[in-house]
C-alpha cells in the first residue's frame, strides 16, 4: 500500500509544516492573532482561555482540512480504477469519538474554571488606592470577598456616551464626567452598570470582557488595571443611528492623581452650582401677583 | 358523464370526472398545489431574496471599506442593515432549504403528493407576502432597529416609525408560512412514505427534511410570539418590553434568540442531509453509515436550540443557565466531528468524479467546518465575552450561513436541477464561481476574524481610524465583492440552465434514493407504480434485479466505475 503511506507522510508533513510554521510566527502572530494585550488579572484569564480555545479550534480545522485535502487528491476517479467500498460496522465510531469527547469535556470544564476565575474580584494592590469605606452591594455574577474593597462607580449608558458617578457626596450630588473613566492604577474597581435608554455593551478589551447595560437593571463587572494609561473600547450593543460613534476611554492614573482628579471635579461642580444658583437669584422672576 | 368503471376500483388515482381546463402557464404555476410546482415557486423566490440580501451585504461592505466613510447617512446604513439579517436568514436561506424539501423528500420517500398540497401553497404565499411587506417599506421608511429589533430599541419612543411594524408583520407572516409548511412535512413524511420505506432507509436529505421540520414547528411559534408581543407593546399600549413599566427587554432577547439559534440549526441540518446525500452517488460508495450520520443530525437539531443562551453571555443571566448553554454548545462537536468523520468516510476509497455538486458539497464541509470551530471557540463563555458581537462572531456565523445554504444550497441544485428540469447546470462555470465564492468566503472569514479579535463590534455604519482596522477592513471589502460577483455567477447559470441547460437522462448520476426512479421532471403524480423498498439504496436493488433478467445492461453513461455490478461491501471497525 505504497499511495497509503504517501498519503500518511503527507498528513504528518503537512502537519509538522504547520507547527513548524506556528512555532516560528509565534512571538508575529500573537500580536496580530491575539486580543491587544490585557491590564487587568480577568483580562488576563480570559486571553488565557481565548488562546486555548483558539487552538483547539485552529488544530480542529486543520485536521478535517487535511483529510479532506487527502480523500480529494487521493480518491479520484481515474480509468481502471474501481471503488474500495466500505461500511460502518458496530464499533466505528469509538475511536473518533473518543477524542472529540475527550475535547468537549475538557473545554467544558475549562471554560467553567476560567469564567469562576474571572469573575472572582481581586483587592486591591499595595499601589492603589487605599480602603474605600463603601459597603458592597452583592452584584449578580461577581464573587467579592469583603477584604476586597474596591472602588464603586456607577456606569450609565445613554444613547450615545457613557457617563460615570464616583463614589463620595451625596446621592444625585456626585462626582461625574462623561465619555472618559479615570480610575487609580492597582485598585480593585467595581463597575455598576445601567442604562437609562436602550440597551448598551460596555467593553475595554484591555480590562477585561463585554457586559450588558441593561435599563432598569444593575449589572455588575470588575477591573484592576496593573499599569497607568488610557485604554480604549467602544459599546458592543447596536443603539441606533449614533452606535458607531459611542466609544468609552478609561485613563487609569496613580492614586494621588486620581484624589486630585476628585477634588478638581468637586471643586467645578460647585462653581457651577454656585454660577447656577447666582443667575437664578439675579433673573429671578417678578412675584407673580394680581 | 359516465361513472367510474371498473379502472376506478383498481387504480384509484385514476379516477378523473373530466379532464381540467387548460389555464395560462402563470396562473396554472402560482396556484398548482402540486408540491414541485411549490417547491421550484420557494426555490426561486429565496434566490431573488437571495439577490436581495447580497446587494445589502455588499451595499454595507462599499460604506465599511475605508475608515470614518460618509458615503453613506447612518440612518441609511442601519435600514439595510436591519433588512439584511431577515433577508438572508428568513426569506433567502430557510426558504431555499424548504423548496429543495418540498420539491424532493416527498419523492424520495415514494409519496405520490403531500398530505395537505393547499398547505403547503398557503405557506409559500404568507412567506412571499411577508417578504413584500418587509421590502414594501422601503417605499416610505423602513425598520431602522436592528438585525433583530431588539427592545427598548424598537420599542414606540425610540422607533417611532411605522417600518419596524412593517418588519414584524413580513417577518410573522414568513415564519408562520414556515410554520404551516412544517406541519404539512411531517404529516407527508410521517404518513405517506412507500411500502417498506422505514425511517431507517429514509435518505438523509429526507431526515433532515423531517428534522428541519420539526425545528421549525418548535422554534418558529416561539419568534411568532415574540413578533406578537412586541407588537401590541407598538400598536396597543403594551408594556411586555417596556423597562420603564417593569417590563423585561430580555425576555424577547431570549425568544428572539431561540428562533435564530433554531433557525441556524434548520440551515446546519439541512446542509448535512444535502452532503450526505450528494456526496456517495459521486464517489461510487454508499454513505458510511446511514444510521450514524442520521442520530448525528438528531442530536444536532436538539442540542443546537437549546443551546440559544450561548449568544446572551454578557447578558444578567444566572450562571447555572449560561453553564447549561455552553454545556449543549460545546457537546455540539461530538455530532458535528462524527457527521464530517463520516463524510471523509465515505469519500476514502471511493472514485471521486469532480463535478461541480460534490465539489459544491465539499466547499461546504470546509465552510462549514471553519464557521463551526470558531463558534466552538466562542462558545466558552470567558471566551464569548471577548469575542460576542464582535466582527469574528460575525465571520463564523457567517461562513456556517454560506457554507450551509449557499454552497450547500448549489451543491443541491447542481445535484436535483436534473431532476427538476431534465437538464444539467453547467459544471465549468459553476466550478469557477465555487472558487471565487470559496476564496472570498475565506478571506473575509479571515479579515473579520483578525478585525474582531481587535474588537470592531458588528452592525456600526463606519469604523475609526488609526486603531489597525483599515486594512483588515478593506480586505473584507474586496473579499465580498469576489464572493458575490460568484454567487451571482452561479446563480446565472442556474437561471440559463433552467430553460435551456444541457438535456440529460432521467438518472444522470445513478443515484440511488428514490426520487431517480421517476422521469425527469416527474409526472405529475410522480410514480405510476410505487416500488416496494427493500433497503436504503432501493434504486440499486431495481437495477440490480433488471440486470439478473437482462444481461445486456449497461452503465446510463460511459463513465468509469458507474458499473457497481458486485460491490464487495466489507465493514471496518466491526
Amino acid at each position: 500500500m505504497a499511495s497509503r503511506k504517501t498519503a500518511r507522510r503527507l498528513v504528518i508533513s503537512f502537519a509538522l509544516a504547520g507547527i513548524a510554521l506556528a512555532l516560528l510566527a509565534a512571538p508575529a502572530g500573537a500580536s496580530i492573532l491575539g486580543p491587544t494585550a490585557g491590564h487587568s488579572p480577568n483580562a488576563d484569564d480570559i486571553r488565557t482561555a481565548y488562546w486555548v480555545a483558539i487552538v483547539i479550534a485552529a488544530l480542529l480545522i486543520v485536521a478535517v482540512h487535511a483529510f479532506l485535502i487527502v480523500a480529494l487528491l487521493r480518491f479520484r476517479a481515474r480509468r481502471g480504477r474501481s471503488p474500495h467500498v466500505f461500511t460502518a460496522g458496530a464499533r466505528a465510531f469509538v475511536r473518533p469519538a473518543a477524542p472529540l469527547v475527550a475535547v468537549a469535556v475538557g473545554l467544558f470544564v475549562f471554560g467553567i474554571v476560567m469564567m469562576t476565575r474571572a469573575r472572582d474580584v481581586q483587592a486591591t494592590g499595595s499601589e492603589g488606592l487605599g480602603a474605600d469605606s463603601n459597603l458592597v452591594a452583592q452584584v449578580n455574577g461577581l464573587s467579592i470577598p469583603p477584604t476586597s474593597k474596591p472602588l464603586n462607580i456607577n456606569v450609565i449608558g445613554q444613547r450615545w456616551l457613557w457617563r460615570f458617578e464616583y463614589p463620595g457626596g451625596r446621592p444625585g450630588d456626585r462626582v461625574f464626567s462623561y465619555g472618559q473613566l479615570v480610575v487609580p492604577v492597582d485598585t480593585a474597581v467595581l463597575l455598576h452598570l445601567t442604562s437609562t435608554d436602550v440597551t448598551h455593551r460596555w467593553f475595554i478589551p484591555a480590562l477585561g470582557g463585554q457586559v450588558d447595560a441593561l435599563p432598569g437593571q444593575d449589572v455588575g463587572t470588575w477591573f484592576r488595571a496593573d499599569e497607568v494609561g488610557t485604554y480604549h473600547g467602544q459599546s458592543m450593543s447596536f443603539s441606533g443611528s449614533g452606535f458607531a460613534a459611542m466609544r468609552a476611554w478609561v485613563r487609569v492614573v496613580t492614586p494621588e492623581e486620581y484624589q486630585q482628579f476628585i477634588a478638581d471635579k468637586r471643586e467645578q461642580l460647585t462653581a457651577a452650582q454656585d454660577y447656577v444658583q447666582k443667575k437664578l437669584n439675579e433673573t429671578a422672576p417678578p412675584a407673580v401677583g394680581p | 358523464m359516465t361513472p367510474p368503471t371498473a379502472v376506478g376500483t383498481t387504480r384509484p388515482e385514476a379516477v378523473t370526472e373530466s379532464v381540467p381546463r387548460r389555464r395560462q402557464g402563470w396562473i396554472e404555476r402560482a396556484t398548482s398545489t402540486d408540491h414541485k410546482s411549490v417547491g421550484v415557486l420557494y426555490i426561486g423566490a429565496a434566490l431573488v431574496f437571495g439577490v436581495a440580501a447580497l446587494t445589502a451585504l455588499v451595499v454595507m461592505r462599499v460604506q465599511l471599506i475605508v475608515p470614518e466613510n460618509t458615503t453613506m447617512d447612518p440612518e441609511i446604513f442601519n435600514r439595510i442593515l436591519s433588512s439584511f439579517a431577515v433577508t438572508g436568514v428568513v426569506l433567502f436561506a430557510i426558504p431555499l432549504a424548504l423548496g429543495l424539501i418540498s420539491y424532493i423528500s416527498p419523492l424520495q420517500v415514494g409519496a405520490r403528493g403531500v398530505a395537505f398540497p393547499r398547505l403547503n401553497l398557503f405557506s409559500f404565499w404568507l412567506y412571499v407576502a411577508g417578504g413584500f411587506t418587509i421590502y414594501g417599506s422601503f417605499l416610505w421608511r423602513p425598520s431602522e432597529a436592528g438585525f433583530g429589533a431588539l427592545p427598548p430599541l424598537s420599542e414606540p419612543l425610540y422607533a417611532n416609525t411605522n417600518g419596524v411594524d412593517a418588519w414584524i408583520v413580513g417577518a410573522a407572516l414568513a415564519i408562520l408560512g414556515f410554520v404551516c409548511f412544517a406541519v404539512n412535512m411531517i404529516v407527508t413524511l410521517r404518513n405517506m412514505r412507500a411500502p417498506g420505506m422505514a425511517w431507517r432507509r429514509v435518505p438523509p436529505f429526507t431526515w433532515a427534511a423531517n428534522l428541519g421540520s420539526y425545528l421549525l414547528v418548535i422554534c418558529g411559534p416561539v419568534m411568532l410570539a415574540a413578533l406578537v408581543m412586541l407588537f401590541i407593546d407598538r400598536q396597543f399600549g403594551g408594556v411586555f418590553f417596556d423597562p420603564g413599566y417593569d417590563g423585561a427587554p430580555l425576555l424577547y432577547e431570549h425568544l428572539a434568540w431561540f428562533f435564530f439559534t433554531g433557525a441556524f440549526t434548520f440551515l446546519v441540518v439541512f446542509a448535512a442531509g444535502v452532503i450526505s446525500d450528494v456526496l456517495p452517488p459521486f464517489s461510487r460508495k454508499p454513505l458510511f453509515s446511514q444510521r450514524a450520520v442520521a442520530a448525528c443530525m438528531l442530536a444536532i437539531a436538539i442540542l443546537g436550540p437549546l443551546a440559544w443562551m450561548r449568544n446572551m453571555y454578557t447578558a444578567p443571566i444566572p450562571t447555572a443557565f449560561l453553564v447549561f448553554a455552553m454545556m449543549c454548545a460545546i457537546a455540539l462537536t461530538v455530532p458535528i466531528g462524527l457527521l464530517i468523520f463520516n463524510w471523509i468516510a465515505t469519500l476514502w476509497g471511493g472514485i471521486l468524479q469532480a463535478r461541480a455538486a460534490p465539489l459544491y458539497a465539499i466547499g461546504a464541509i470546509s465552510a462549514m467546518t471553519i464557521g463551526l470551530a470558531g463558534d466552538l471557540a466562542w462558545s466558552l463563555i470567558p471566551v464569548g465575552w471577548q469575542m460576542e458581537h464582535t466582527t469574528a462572531a460575525q465571520g463564523s456565523t457567517i461562513a456556517v450561513i454560506v457554507g450551509a445554504s449557499v454552497l450547500g444550497g448549489f451543491a443541491a441544485l447542481h445535484y436535483w436541477l436534473p431532476k427538476i428540469t431534465g437538464r444539467l447546470m453547467g459544471d465549468g462555470l459553476g466550478k469557477v464561481a465555487l472558487v471565487a465564492i470559496l476564496l472570498g468566503l475565506y478571506v473575509f472569514e479571515l479579515m473579520s476574524f483578525l478585525a474582531g479579535v481587535k474588537g470592531q463590534p458588528v452592525d456600526v455604519y463606519k469604523f475609526f481610524g488609526g486603531e489597525g482596522l483599515d486594512g483588515y477592513n478593506l480586505a473584507a471589502s474586496i473579499a465580498v465583492f469576489v464572493m458575490a460577483v460568484g454567487i451571482l455567477l452561479e446563480l446565472g447559470n442556474a437561471a440559463y440552465s433552467y430553460g435551456r441547460g444541457v438535456v440529460t437522462g432521467h438518472d444522470p448520476w445513478a443515484g440511488s434514493t428514490l426520487e431517480w426512479y421517476a422521469t425527469s421532471p416527474p409526472p405529475i403524480h410522480n410514480f405510476d407504480v410505487v416500488p416496494d423498498v427493500r433497503s436504503a439504496e432501493p434504486l440499486h436493488d431495481i437495477r440490480r434485479a433488471i440486470r439478473g433478467r437482462t444481461e445486456a445492461w449497461r452503465p446510463p453513461t460511459g463513465r468509469p466505475g458507474t458499473e457497481r455490478s458486485t460491490p464487495e461491501t466489507r465493514t471496518v471497525g466491526g
